[in-house]
């Protein structure tokens, strides 16, 4: 099993008191796989289903962001290799 | 300084942990200038008002505070932060000659200023110590003066050598007879500022005491020109002016338009220094409802410091000239509500 990596990036050093925040964390692993199984059932018949297709994440990653000052980071998006984090200053 | 962790962790427990680091602002500074130099104290009572530019001519007798200006020392001593211009320009008779005086106890006669400026055709050029007459040390005398004044102020301020460099190079220099180009007069200025800081940095200065160099900020490439590293990282400060002068002009844009230079041209450690917009002023002949553009200011500087590269720390407002107030009360009433808004509290 791989290690994973991960970088975080402020939308700025310095920030006026109730300003919004954004943390962008850029992260992945050589393990991790996205993957597609498509299934489609048959009978005895040799009937079949249309095909369904399901998404899954081979060794899935897991993201916790803290901050020392108690501010509360919110996900804001994720795509599987960046996600982006709000808070309020 | 407040820190965000971020770890992350696949099925098997392996971990990543990275770091990032903010810090937290002081509200930005808004403040003022009143025309002439004028006692300001009455304009600023009650409001959150809480820096001053003021201009000085190191050819002055009288720097710091300024001749018959008591006021100056009340308001530094209340708390109000100092943009004090000091200018090699010459605001006197044209024929100004050589001085003579003593400081504590050297003697020193300086000689007459030996260069013109802002030389604009079909005006009279003011005249100005010249970059020689500094960098040669003629010019001793002038700055020993103003630190043996300042050091009895009281209190620390900001000292922004020359107003604006543009406004004074924009149709070249003239010195001991020998004409410069802009660029030239930038380059020559740079190497007098070095000078000038090398002295008074040599001395024991006020607590608190900051160094910035005056531009417009109108030139892309003169800002880029006065703004090298070498110099920066003896400034504590940018510094530009943003002025309204056309009825198209908004907040947002008078007040970007430098610092998307700055960011950029210049390099990191000018980019490291935060910025005093030492003057910034509607024009009410072009946009006569000067309150509602004033209104419009703290919203445009918030977002310019959420914005990356230098952060805006103080704005003062120039009421004279281009920024005269009319009608003056309307004009006031709509400083004392924009300082009242964030990020100026």
């Amino acid at each position: 099993m791989a290690t994973p990596t991960a970088t975080a990036a402020l939308s700025a050093s310095v920030y006026t008191p109730g300003d919004q925040m954004l943390l962008t964390v850029t992260y992945s692993d050589a393990d991790t796989r996205p993957l597609t199984v498509t299934i489609v059932v048959t009978d005895a018949q040799g009937n079949s289903s249309a095909p369904v297709k399901v998404t899954a994440v081979i060794d899935p990653l897991t993201l916790t962001v803290t901050d020392d000052s108690g501010r509360t980071w919110t996900r804001v998006s994720d795509n599987g290799s960046v996600a982006v984090y709000r808070a309020v200053a | 300084m407040p820190r965000v962790t971020v770890q992350v962790r696949d099925a098997a427990g392996h971990t990543a942990t990275t770091t990032a680091d903010y810090a937290l602002s002081q509200p930005v500074l808004g403040g003022y200038y009143l025309s002439g130099g004028a006692d300001p104290t009455a304009d600023m009572a009650g409001g959150n008002f809480r820096s001053l530019t003021q201009y000085r001519s190191f050819a002055d007798g009288y720097v710091f505070p300024g001749y018959n200006r008591p006021w100056l020392i009340n308001l530094g001593k209340a708390g109000v932060r100092m943009n004090m211009v000091l200018e090699l320009k010459h605001y006197g008779a044209a024929n100004a000659g050589p001085q003579s005086f003593r400081v504590d106890v050297t003697d020193y006669t300086v000689p007459a200023p030996s260069m013109t400026i802002q030389q604009r055709p079909g005006t009279t050029w003011p005249k100005a110590y010249g970059y020689s007459q500094v960098v040669n040390g003629q010019c001793d005398g002038l700055l020993h003066r103003a630190l043996a004044q300042y050091r009895t102020l009281g209190f620390g301020v900001n000292i922004q050598l020359a107003s604006e460099l543009d406004t004074d190079h924009e149709f070249g220099t003239t010195e001991d007879g020998k004409a410069y180009t802009w660029a030239e007069s930038d380059a020559r200025a740079v190497q007098a500022m070095n000078y000038i800081l090398t002295w008074f940095k040599a001395r024991t200065l006020p607590a608190g005491t900051t160094f910035s160099v005056g531009v417009g900020g109108f030139d892309r490439a003169c800002f880029q020109r006065t703004h090298p590293e070498s110099l920066m990282s003896r400034l504590d400060f940018l510094q530009w002016n943003a002025y309204a002068t056309n009825a198209g002009h908004t907040a947002l844009s008078r007040f970007r338009r430098t610092k998307d230079w700055a960011v950029a041209d210049l390099g990191p450690v000018a980019l490291s220094r935060p910025v005093i917009i030492a003057e910034w002023g509607v024009r009410s002949a072009e946009i006569p409802d000067q309150p509602a553009w004033i209104a419009t200011v703290p919203a445009a500087v918030a977002q310019l410091n959420a914005e990356r590269g230098p952060r805006i720390v103080q704005t003062n407002y120039f009421n004279s000239g281009w920024g005269t107030l009319s009608p003056r009360a309307a004009g006031l009433a709509a400083l004392r509500t924009a300082y009242a808004t964030r990020p100026y509290v």
